[in-house]
């Protein structure tokens, strides 16, 4: 395993950066220029007050975007997956908070959002349960290049004298 | 010597790239939150010239859910419960809102608003001043505005007390009694009534409508006036 990692780490990192920045620039990007439907789905979770809500919604898709552009380039790759873990790891306890709760909600990952129809329960847990594995998925994608930021094709390279 | 200065380069560009990021986030911040205040305000330009409608006498009745009840005593009754603040009501409103004006004037059918607030604050204000309408004998005038301006966004701000009253004031209703009504939450006991009898009636969502106490289901994927006449006639 460690002698695996050792020969192919350049190219899981390369991989890291592309799955977990291709999810947040396609994430980020569609709800760009839907801000009112973006803050419409975060005050639906019902974690935060409303106006605070409305401003989470606002910052998300610009946030997704930004950490998408340097996972993807490589630009200071191990904040950056930390920043992305870190909403992955929130927004895994905001679905199993909602799923908790018993709210019916569309989770708005990319676009969209909302209340759901009663009708639809069981398929809305299923959905629920999906998006907490893909989102812990994605966590761990964060936290291998955390541990191993530098791969292949990426703007910054691992210091030299290492 | 060359490794320390390469070293701090390394974190001045490393604080930049921070910097920058930030500030894309902020500025798509500022820029989504006063785009989203201008379409606001620039909404009430849909009340321009409107004309307030004569006066039509509601009675509040304590047996049905405390809903506003528009000509009594008709055969046909028709239970409408909606949330000032929900998008899907607008759309039925949009639909179906003068037909069932039109029905109220004409005296064919006894109409009872449910005034519902599950939707937060915003709900409740507005749901207040919807009663505080209804003593005026303008329920319907003002439910038309108010869904003639709502936000896009749910619990924006945009519906404090004073955009309640301007709303009130650009379609005609002027009296200092609304004024008063709406700024002391005056009819919040009413307001409080309606939202606690959902669940007696079986009512989880909005809009809901029942044509003489029966559920009324849309078949078609939107509202449209055809088929919910149709509805109302055959009952």
């Amino acid at each position: 395993m460690k002698n695996f990692n050792a020969r192919f780490q350049p190219i899981i990192t390369l991989l890291a950066r592309l799955v977990l920045g291709g999810v947040l620039l396609v994430a980020g990007g569609l709800k760009l220029n839907k801000p009112t439907d973006s803050a419409n789905a975060v005050a639906a979770y019902k974690i935060l007050p409303a106006n605070l809500a409305h401003l989470v919604g606002y910052a998300l898709p610009w946030l997704e975007v930004a950490i998408a552009l340097l996972l993807i380039i490589g630009i200071l790759v191990r904040p950056a997956a930390l920043v992305g873990g870190l909403i992955m790891l929130v927004f895994t306890a905001a679905i199993a908070s909602v799923w908790a709760r018993g709210l019916l909600i569309d989770c708005g990952c990319f676009g969209g959002g909302g209340e759901i129809d009663p009708s639809l329960a069981a398929q809305v847990h299923r959905t629920y349960f999906i998006e907490i594995l893909r989102d812990l998925g994605l966590a761990l994608a964060a936290l291998y290049l955390y541990l191993f930021p530098y791969g292949k094709l990426s703007y910054e390279k691992a210091a030299v004298e290492e | 010597m060359a490794k320390q200065q390469a070293k701090a380069q390394d974190n001045t560009t490393r604080w930049i790239v921070i910097a920058m990021v930030l500030l894309v986030v902020v500025t798509g911040v500022v820029f989504s939150l006063m785009s989203q205040n201008n379409k606001e305000n620039a909404s009430l330009a849909a009340l321009d010239g409107t004309k307030l409608k004569p006066a039509i006498t509601s009675t509040i009745d304590p047996a049905n859910g405390s809903a506003i009840v528009l000509n009594p005593g008709s055969t046909k009754v028709i239970d409408v419960w909606e949330d000032p603040q929900c998008p899907v009501c607008k759309n039925f409103e949009n639909a179906n809102g003068d037909y069932i004006e039109s029905l109220v004037r004409d005296k064919k059918a006894t109409v009872r608003f449910h005034v519902l607030s599950f939707l937060g604050d915003e709900s409740v204000r507005a749901a207040n001043a919807s009663f505080c309408a209804a003593d005026e004998g303008q329920y319907l005038d003002f439910h038309h505005a108010l869904y003639a301006v709502q936000s896009p966004l749910e619990n924006s701000g945009f519906w404090s007390n004073q955009k309640l009253i301007d709303i009130a004031t650009k379609i005609g209703i002027k009296s200092s009694k609304f004024t008063d009504c709406v700024n002391k939450g005056s009819k919040i006991d009413v307001v409080k009534a309606n939202y606690d009898s959902m669940a007696k009636y079986g009512v989880q969502g909005t809009p809901t409508v029942f044509i003489n106490g029966k559920l009324w289901e849309r078949k078609s994927p939107d509202f449209n006036l055809a088929e919910f006449k149709a509805a109302v006639e055959a009952a």
